[in-house]
């Protein structure tokens, strides 16, 4: 990521750099992959009314995204101390993963490093690793990441903030599909190594 | 005054005995490796029968090598879980049996907290983010808040099972991680295979099955061994990667017995550079399944009075390390 000017806007240059222990052929067909899939996705988003950063260039060959750059904090650097302020913005955080996955759209990479907090709700950047897919299990592993971010790296707030995303959640997609993802989100972990029944 | 425990592993195709100190010195790592037959897995029974067979040679020769004596002993640390039931069982045996004979505390131990608690003794890591690579596990890790918390995992196989599973299905016994990478190290010819990364999570199922056919169609064994190494281990270093950006640490390590591998040590070295990381691989010897995981953190938990009654000590088989509290770290 690179700050800078394109056309005299304050902008992000997402450069996908090649990574050296990969195999070229392999590393480059990645990252041209994942550059032409960010842009169409984050195109999707927007569509399916979640919040993403305008995207001003695409270059495939350089694995290049020129986007708008979004001011706020990551959501890891903001995580409010208190359960209260947890919960409603995980709410939010729900409302939009219902959202995406309603229009079809598996993010990927729900990190809380992905998901910017800025004036007036949640921009969600880095759709590197999303897909179109309606199948309950894709639906399920994006909640799971969003699980395994929350107790790996924010464990205090854990348990407040997977129960908050679970409403705003339902409130997209109702409580039949919300219960069916999270079934499954439990059916995964079960599969898990050495999981006993979470 | 200066302590000894003794620690027993036994969860899986090894049967081994420990001793060190409480100054962290490795007295002794006397083990016995259980050999399945070519194009077979370990079964867990005649792995048991196997530690049956080896326990008092093992146990002699540790005890003997160590140079300290059994009444130095404070106390007896054995693998708990997770394993196989049959193996775990013949460890909890023995241990049960020195522990109550030499009245010293019984201090189970969960075998992958073993494995990095031996990597960060042995390479001086403090902080690190953990690649646990085996036959048991994949999973990277790092510590927060009185427990290694799970970062990303496989969602499916480890990378030990499919290294194992590839390998048997070409006729190789396991474990066959170190005829692979001989074989891979043959060939520059990279075959197309489905790289699966989930976000911070991998799946290796379809990478097994796509390699399988690959053998099938007649491609060589040596350049489908190098394109199932180079997709794997890129796959399980991007997501380290990853887990190192997202949490800022300065340290990588790899434990586990896939650690062994060279390639996959160069790739994370690579990307341990990019990020201006230090990383740490545990010595050979000591990567893979070995008595001195138990027995180091069995010292450690003995130092934070975790104990069982010899009449409640039981093995679990399935027990992740992300449920075990961790009161000697802070």
């Amino acid at each position: 990521m690179i700050q800078g000017v394109w056309q005299g806007l304050e902008a992000v240059f997402k450069v996908r750099r090649p990574l050296r222990y990969r195999l070229p052929v392999l590393d480059e067909e990645i990252r041209r992959q994942r550059t032409l899939h960010e842009a169409e996705m984050i195109h999707h988003s927007k569509s399916a009314g979640v919040a993403a950063p305008y995207l001003y260039d695409v270059d495939p060959p350089a694995s290049t995204l020129v986007m708008e750059y979004v001011r706020g904090d990551r959501l890891k650097d903001a995580i409010p101390p208190r359960a209260e302020g947890t919960r409603e913005v995980f709410r939010e955080f729900g409302r939009n993963v219902g959202l995406l996955h309603r229009a079809g759209i598996m993010h990927g990479d729900l990190t809380t490093a992905n998901v910017v907090r800025r004036k007036g709700g949640l921009v969600f950047i880095d759709f590197g690793l999303s897909i179109r897919t309606e199948r309950l299990e894709d639906h399920a592993v994006d909640l799971r990441l969003i699980k395994e971010t929350l107790l790996g790296a924010h464990p205090q707030v854990a348990p407040a903030a997977m129960e908050a995303l679970n409403r705003g959640y339902a409130g997209v997609l109702g409580e039949a599909r919300t219960k069916a993802v999270f079934r499954q989100l439990v059916s995964i972990e079960r599969r898990g190594r050495y999981a006993r029944v979470t | 005054m200066k302590q000894y425990v003794l620690g027993v592993e036994s969860t899986a195709h090894t049967f081994s005995v420990s001793i060190v100190s409480s100054d962290g010195r490795i007295l002794c790592n006397a083990k016995a490796v259980y050999k399945p037959p070519e194009g077979s897995g370990i079964h867990p029974f005649e792995a048991s029968q196997s530690h049956i067979a080896a326990a008092p040679k093992v146990l002699s020769e540790a005890i003997s090598s160590s140079g300290v004596s059994l009444t130095d002993i404070s106390a007896v640390s054995y693998a708990m879980g997770p394993g196989l039931g049959p193996c775990l069982r013949v460890g909890a045996v023995v241990a049960r049996t020195l522990a109550a004979s030499l009245d010293v505390p019984l201090v189970p131990v969960n075998h992958a907290i073993g494995h990095i608690e031996l990597g960060c003794l042995l390479t001086g890591a403090a902080d690190p983010v953990v690649l646990l690579v085996s036959g048991g596990h994949t999973m990277i890790l790092a510590y927060s808040g009185n427990r290694w918390r799970v970062l990303g995992e496989s969602l499916d196989l480890t990378l030990g099972q499919l290294l194992d599973q590839f390998g048997r299905y070409h006729g190789l016994a396991s474990p066959c991680g170190r005829a692979i990478e001989e074989a891979g190290a043959k060939s520059r010819r990279y075959l197309r295979l489905p790289y699966t990364v989930k976000g911070n999570d991998v799946s290796f199922s379809g990478l097994l099955t796509a390699s399988k056919l690959l053998l099938e169609r007649g491609e060589p064994f040596h350049d489908v061994s190098y394109s199932i190494q180079e997709t794997a281990f890129a796959m399980v270093t991007e997501v380290t990667e990853r887990a190192l950006a997202f949490t800022g640490k300065h340290e990588v390590m790899i434990v586990g017995g896939v650690a062994a591998n060279r390639r996959l040590a160069e790739m994370m070295a690579s990307m341990a550079e990019r990020h201006a990381a230090v990383l740490s691989s545990v010595p050979l010897e000591y990567s893979g399944d070995c008595g001195a995981q138990i027995a180091w953190t069995g010292w450690l938990a003995h130092k934070s009075s975790i104990r069982v009654p010899v009449e409640e000590s039981k093995v679990q088989q399935s027990w992740r390390l992300d449920r075990v509290d961790i009161p000697w770290r802070e």
